[in-house]
C-alpha cells in the first residue's frame, strides 16, 4: 500500500531539525573535507574516504575544528564511499561505521552522511544502468543509516538521472531526511545541460526535505542560480559554495575567496531567504566560524515560503510549463494506432524510426513527447524503456508516457530523468489506485480522462464532475490540480456533433472551478468528415479559446501549428508577437498567394529538370539524393521496382565501393552515394507490397562490450541496407549474451562486430567464442581500426572487413541469392 | 637538477636560461581558450575522414561545412592542467621502472612512457573536452544521420585537437618563462602506455569535477570528444645543449604498436599532425 513520504514517516533527530524540514529554521553545515585532506598531504587521486579507516583521528580533528567554528551537520568523510570507487579497499559498510563514528566523536550535533556520484555516466549517454546505480547508492544509504547518521546528504551531482537514482534509493533503504545538492557551471547549467528550475522542480516533486547547490562556484556566483531555485520551490533551499578557484602559493593550494567576502556573500543568501548553508572546496573552520556569526546575526527562525504553482513537465534539459498563460504542444505521433510503419519498427526494435520521429516533432515545435509503445503481442515495459531511454539521448522535449499497463508506466517514471506526465488515469477507482500511487511516488504529472465505468458522459456537467473526482483522490495522494491536465475527450463531430461545444464548456469549468491544465487530442473532432485539417484547425482555435492549455497533435500539420502560433500571439505568451512576426512577416498568406503554402515542400517541377539530366547511376555516385525520388520515379515509370534496384541501383552502389577501394572516393563519398541509393529505395518501398522485400536476409551488427565507438558500425548498417539486408542494430557496449540472444531471437547466421579500441578486443573475442560455441552455423565478420587479418584470424572470426565497404561485399557473398 | 628555491611548490626561472616566471607545481589550473578563438581545422577534419585529394562535390562540400560549423556552435571547450614534479626511481607491481608524479596517485607504466619523461624535471599533465553537449548531437546524429555523424565526429576530433594543442602551446609558453622547453603530449594507448592510467590522470586534475569528464568501466572518456595528454619539461644542461632532444621533441609513428596496418599510413598520411 502506498504511502505518501510525510515528516511523520521519517526519523528526525530532534525538533529543531523538524523546524529545519519545516522550513522554520535555518541550519549549519560544515566545510570542505577533501582540500583541508590535501592540505594535509593526500595525494590528488588517492581515495579520501580510506583515511577514516587508517587514521580516524586525523578525520575526527578536522571535525571537531568544525564543530568548534559553529558548524551544527558535519558531513561523513564518505563523498566516494560507493563500491565502484572503493574496488576492494573496503566495504561500504566499514567506511560508513567508521566515517559516522569519526564525526560522533567530534561532537556532533547532527551526522550527515554523505554521498557523492559514483564516478559513472549514467545511460543514455552513459554506460551504468538505473538499476546498477540504484544498488550503489542504496548500499551506502543502509550502511549510513546503520551506522546511525541523522540525515543523508546526496551532493555535487551534474546528472539528474543520477541524482534521481540516489534519492530514490536512499528513501526506499532508509527513513532518513535527504538533503540533496547539484553542482552548475557558470552558464547556469550542470554538466549534462540541467538548469536550477529543473533541479529544484524534479527535486521536489522526488520528494527530498531540502535541496540546493554546491561546489564549482563561489557564493557571490552561486546566488543568482539560488534565487531562481528559491522561486520555484516551497522546499528549504541549501548553498554550500567553493571558496572560488584555487591557485598554488608558496607551495600550497590556495583559494581566491577570502573567508569574509564568502561569509558576505552568504549572508546575502540567507537574506534571500536561502535556510541551509555550509562551505564546499576550500572552505575551512575559518570560513564556517564567520557563517555562524552571520547566522546568528540573521536569527535562526524562518518564515516557510509559498511558490506559485504552474504546471511543469521537464527533461533533464528542458520544461513545458503551464501557467495560466501559455499553451504547450503534445506531439501525438508517436503512437503506433493506425501506423503500420511505426508497428513494424517497433516489433523490430528498429528504434530509430521511433526517435526519428521524436526527433521530427521537437524540430516541428512540439513542446512535450507523447509516448505509446502499445501494441498487441509486444512487450509493452521493455519497449517503453527502451524508447523513453533513446529519446533522452536525442532529443530534449519533456516526455508524456502514455499506456495502459501500470507496470510499463512505473518502470518509466521511476526511471526517467526528469518530471514524466502520466497518460492517463481515469475515473474509474480501479484506474485511480493504479496510477496515482506511481505518480505520487515519483512525483509525475497526468492526464485525467474523463470517463469512469458507465463510460463518456455526455454533459459537460457530468464530464467536470468525474474530473472534480480524480483531482479530489489526487489530493488524497498529494497529487495537487497544478498538477493534473483533464482531458474533456473530443467526440467525432459526425456523429455526436451537439457535445462539441459542450466539451469546450466543460473545458472551461475545469480550468476555472478545479484549478487543474487541460488536455484535449484535438484531431477526433473530425472523424468521417471531409476537409478533416480545416476542421481540426478550427476546433482547436475554439478550444485553446476556451482554456485548453495542453492540446495534444500532430505538430508536423503547418496548418495546426499556424493556429498555436497566432493564439500564442492573442495569450500574450509571444511576447511583442516577436516570434509571429519573425515567421509570417514577408510569408505568403495561402488563402491570397498562388504559390505553395507557406512551409509547404518546393514545386516538384523544379527537380524533374534537374533529375533529368543525371542518370541514376550518376546521381548515386556523386551522391545526390535530393534528385533521387524523381529520378527513381522516372524509371519506375519504365521498369519493374526489382529492375530498378537491380539494373540501376546495385551497379552503382557496387562501383561506389571499387570507387573506394581504388582510393577514388573517399569515405563520406561512399556514404553519400549509400544516402542517395536510400532516398532512391524508400520511393521504390512505397511502390512495393510489403511481402516482396526481402526476408531472411538477417544480420546482426553490434559494437563489442565494453567499446562506446559506434561510428563505424553505423557506416557498416547504412550500406547493408542498401543491399536489401535486414539490420538488426544492437547498439552500442553490447554484452556477448546479449548478442547471442538477438542472433536467436531473429534467426540470424551473420553477425557482424565492431571494435576500435585494443582493449576491448578481448570481448570481442569472447562474444565470437560464446556464438561459435552456443550457435556453431552462425558466421562473424569483425571490423575496426585495431584489428587487422591475422588479429581478427587469431581471435577466431570468420572474416575480416577492412572497412564498410569490404563488410557489404562479404555480407552480399555470405547471403546473396 | 637545477636549484629549487625555498618554494617548494614551483619550479623557479633558471636565471641563466634567461627565464623570469615560476611554474606552480601542483595545483590544477582551469582553461578555456579565448572567446570564439578555436575553429575546425578542416586539412585535419577531412584527414580524419580519410581525404587524400579527391574532388568533393559541392553538395558534400556544404555538408562538412555545416558539420565543421555545427561543432564549433555545440561545442563549449574548456580544460584543465598541472605541473607535477616527476619520479623516475620506482617500479612497477611487475617490477619494470616507471614514472610516478609527485603528488598525484598517477603511475605511468610501459617503456614509451618512461623514455619519454624520466629526464624531465617536471611533467604537465593536461585535459581538456568539448563538453557534453557535443556527446549529445554526435549520439543523435548516429542513429538518423551516419553520414552527418560521420562528418560531426571528425570536426570534433579535430577540434578536440586543436584545443588540446592551444593549451598544450600555452603551458609550454608559460615553462619557457622559467627556462624550460617541453617534449611532445603523450596520451594513455600510446604506445605501451595503457588505459588504465586515465583515472589517475583525471584525477590528478580533478578533471571528473572540474570538466565533467567521465570514465566508462573500460576506461574511455565520455564526452568522448576529450583529450588528456602529459609531457616532460626539460631544462638545458650545463653545456648548453639542446634541452629535448630532437628525436623526441615531435611525434612520430616509431614505436606505435599499430604502425603496422595503419589506415593512416597507408593511404600516406598519419594520425596525429
Amino acid at each position: 500500500m502506498f504511502k505518501p513520504r510525510t515528516l511523520d514517516a521519517l526519523r528526525i533527530a530532534d525538533d529543531d531539525l523538524r523546524a529545519v524540514l519545516e522550513g522554520r529554521r535555518r541550519l549549519l553545515f560544515d566545510g570542505g573535507m577533501g582540500t583541508m585532506l590535501q592540505a594535509a598531504g593526500l595525494a590528488a587521486g588517492a581515495r579520501p574516504e580510506l583515511i577514516t579507516l587508517s587514521d580516524p583521528e586525523a578525520i575526527t580533528r578536522i571535525h571537531a575544528a568544525y564543530v568548534e567554528a559553529g558548524a551544527e551537520v558535519i558531513t561523513t568523510n564518505t563523498f566516494g564511499a560507493n563500491r565502484l570507487k572503493l574496488g576492494d579497499a573496503a566495504t561500504v559498510d566499514e567506511v560508513f561505521t567508521a566515517a559516522v563514528a569519526a564525526a560522533r566523536a567530534a561532537g556532533a550535533r547532527y551526522v550527515a552522511g554523505d554521498i557523492g556520484p559514483t564516478g559513472a555516466l549514467m545511460r543514455p549517454l552513459g554506460t551504468l544502468s538505473f538499476d546498477e546505480a540504484y544498488e550503489l547508492f542504496a548500499e551506502e544509504a543502509r550502511a549510513a543509516a546503520r551506522a546511525g547518521a541523522d540525515l543523508i546528504i546526496i551532493e555535487t551531482m551534474t546528472d539528474l538521472a543520477e541524482i534521481r537514482a540516489a534519492v530514490i534509493a536512499a528513501q526506499e533503504s532508509c527513513d532518513l531526511p535527504i538533503f540533496a545538492t547539484m553542482t552548475f557551471e557558470p552558464d547556469g547549467r550542470t554538466f549534462l545541460g540541467t538548469s536550477p528550475e529543473i533541479a529544484a522542480r524534479t527535486l521536489e516533486a522526488l520528494g527530498v526535505e531540502a535541496l540546493g547547490i554546491n561546489c564549482s562556484l563561489g557564493p557571490a556566483q552561486i546566488r543568482p542560480f539560488a534565487e531562481r531555485m528559491l522561486a520555484v520551490t516551497d522546499v528549504p533551499v541549501i548553498v554550500q559554495a567553493n571558496a572560488g578557484l584555487p591557485r598554488s602559493e608558496e607551495g600550497r593550494t590556495v583559494y581566491d575567496i577570502a573567508p569574509e567576502a564568502y561569509a558576505e556573500a552568504v549572508s546575502g543568501m540567507l537574506a534571500d531567504g536561502v535556510a541551509i548553508v555550509g562551505g564546499c572546496c576550500g572552505t575551512t573552520p575559518d570560513y564556517i566560524r564567520l557563517l555562524a556569526r552571520a547566522m546568528e546575526a540573521r536569527g535562526r527562525a524562518l518564515e516557510p515560503r509559498r511558490c506559485p504553482r504552474p504546471f511543469v513537465a521537464a527533461s533533464a534539459q528542458q520544461a513545458a510549463v503551464l501557467d495560466g498563460r501559455s499553451i504547450a504542444v503534445v506531439g501525438e505521433r508517436i503512437n503506433p494506432t493506425g501506423k503500420k510503419r511505426l508497428q513494424q519498427a517497433l516489433r523490430e526494435g528498429d528504434l530509430a524510426h521511433v526517435i526519428g520521429l521524436g526527433i521530427q516533432q521537437q524540430e516541428q515545435g512540439a513542446d512535450i513527447l507523447d509516448v505509446n509503445v502499445g501494441l498487441p503481442g509486444i512487450d509493452e515495459r521493455t519497449t517503453m524503456l527502451r524508447v523513453v531511454e533513446e529519446l533522452q539521448a536525442s532529443t530534449v522535449l519533456p516526455l508524456q508516457i502514455d499506456s495502459s499497463d501500470a507496470e510499463a508506466v512505473e518502470a518509466a517514471a521511476r526511471r526517467y530523468a526528469g518530471i514524466p506526465i502520466i497518460n492517463s488515469v481515469n475515473g474509474t477507482q480501479e484506474s485511480m489506485d493504479a496510477v496515482l500511487p506511481i505518480a505520487a511516488r515519483y512525483g509525475c504529472d497526468i492526464v485525467a480522462l474523463t470517463l469512469d465505468e458507465h463510460g463518456i458522459p455526455e454533459t459537460a456537467e457530468e464530464r467536470v464532475a468525474i474530473a472534480e473526482r480524480i483531482v479530489r483522490a489526487a489530493a488524497g495522494y498529494g497529487i495537487g490540480p497544478h498538477r493534473i491536465l483533464v482531458d474533456c475527450l473530443v467526440m467525432t463531430a459526425s456523429t455526436n456533433q451537439r457535445q462539441a461545444l459542450g466539451i469546450l464548456r466543460a473545458v472551461s469549468a475545469c480550468r476555472e472551478r478545479l484549478g487543474v491544465h487541460c488536455a484535449l487530442g484535438v484531431s477526433n473532432i473530425s472523424f468521417g468528415l471531409p476537409a478533416r485539417g480545416l476542421l481540426n484547425a478550427t476546433f482547436l482555435a475554439a478550444a485553446l479559446g476556451a482554456g485548453l492549455d495542453a492540446p495534444i497533435i500532430n505538430p508536423a500539420s503547418e496548418r495546426i501549428m499556424d493556429v498555436v502560433r497566432s493564439f500564442r500571439v492573442l495569450n500574450a505568451e509571444d511576447e511583442g508577437s516577436a516570434a509571429f512576426i519573425d515567421r509570417y512577416a514577408g510569408a505568403p498568406d495561402p488563402y491570397t498567394a498562388t504559390g505553395a503554402h507557406v512551409a509547404g515542400a518546393p514545386a516538384e517541377g523544379a527537380r524533374q529538370t534537374d533529375a533529368e539530366r543525371g542518370t541514376i547511376e550518376h546521381l548515386i555516385l556523386t551522391g545526390r539524393k535530393g534528385d533521387m525520388p524523381a529520378a527513381t520515379r522516372a524509371a519506375l515509370e519504365q521498369l519493374e521496382p526489382m529492375e530498378v534496384i537491380s539494373r540501376h541501383f546495385i551497379p552503382a552502389l557496387d562501383e561506389a565501393g571499387e570507387l573506394f577501394d581504388a582510393g577514388k572516393l573517399f569515405l563520406p563519398q561512399l556514404m553519400a552515394a549509400a544516402e542517395a541509393a536510400r532516398a532512391g529505395f524508400d520511393v521504390i518501398r512505397e511502390r512495393m507490397p510489403a511481402s516482396a522485400e526481402a526476408r531472411g536476409r538477417g544480420i546482426c551488427l553490434a559494437t563489442v562490450k565494453g567499446d562506446i565507438h559506434d561510428i563505424g558500425k553505423n557506416i557498416v548498417r547504412m550500406l547493408l541496407e542498401n543491399y536489401g539486408f535486414t539490420v538488426h542494430d544492437l547498439g552500442r557496449d553490447v554484452a556477448p549474451e546479449a548478442v547471442l540472444a538477438a542472433v536467436r531471437e531473429h534467426g540470424v547466421q551473420l553477425v557482424g562486430l565492431s571494435a576500435l579500441m585494443t582493449t576491448t578486443v578481448p570481448a570481442m573475442a569472447e562474444t565470437i567464442e560464446l556464438l561459435h560455441r552456443e550457435a556453431p552455423s552462425v558466421r562473424v565478420i569483425v571490423g575496426g581500426a585495431v584489428l587487422t587479418p591475422d588479429y581478427a584470424r587469431q581471435i577466431g572470426a570468420d572474416f575480416y572487413a577492412k572497412d564498410a565497404a569490404a563488410a557489404a561485399r562479404i555480407c552480399q557473398e555470405e547471403l546473396g541469392e | 637538477m637545477s636549484e629549487r628555491s625555498a618554494d617548494p611548490g614551483a619550479l623557479q626561472a633558471d636565471a641563466r636560461a634567461g627565464g623570469t616566471g615560476a611554474l606552480p607545481l601542483g595545483t590544477p589550473r582551469p582553461w578555456s581558450p579565448p572567446a570564439a578563438a578555436l575553429h575546425v581545422p578542416r586539412t585535419e577534419m577531412l584527414r580524419y575522414l580519410g581525404h587524400t585529394g579527391q574532388k568533393i562535390e559541392d553538395g558534400l562540400a556544404a555538408r562538412i561545412d555545416a558539420a565543421a560549423a555545427d561543432a564549433e556552435r555545440v561545442s563549449a571547450p574548456r580544460g584543465v592542467r598541472a605541473a607535477f614534479a616527476v619520479d623516475a626511481t620506482g617500479a612497477d607491481a611487475a617490477g619494470n621502472p616507471c614514472i610516478r608524479l609527485t603528488g598525484t596517485t598517477v603511475e605511468l607504466t610501459g617503456r614509451d612512457i618512461y623514455r619519454h619523461l624520466k629526464d624531465a624535471e617536471a611533467a604537465v599533465v593536461l585535459a581538456v573536452t568539448l563538453g557534453m553537449e557535443s556527446e549529445r548531437r554526435l549520439r543523435l546524429l548516429g542513429t538518423l544521420q551516419p553520414l552527418d555523424a560521420a562528418l560531426f565526429d571528425a570536426a570534433c576530433s579535430a577540434l578536440v585537437e586543436e584545443a588540446a594543442e592551444a593549451l598544450d602551446r600555452a603551458a609550454k609558453q608559460e615553462a619557457a618563462r622559467c627556462g624550460l622547453t617541453g617534449n611532445w603530449r603523450f596520451s594513455c594507448g600510446y604506445g605501451d602506455l595503457p588505459l588504465e592510467a586515465q583515472g589517475s590522470l583525471l584525477d590528478a586534475l580533478d578533471a571528473r569535477r572540474a570538466l565533467g569528464i567521465t570514465l566508462t568501466p573500460s576506461n574511455l572518456m565520455i564526452p568522448a570528444k576529450s583529450v588528456t595528454a602529459v609531457f616532460g619539461l626539460f631544462r638545458a644542461d650545463a653545456l648548453g645543449n639542446a634541452p629535448v632532444p630532437a628525436a623526441d621533441a615531435v611525434r612520430s609513428c616509431r614505436g606505435c604498436a599499430r604502425a603496422d596496418g595503419c589506415a593512416f599510413r597507408a593511404r600516406g598520411t598519419r594520425c596525429y599532425r
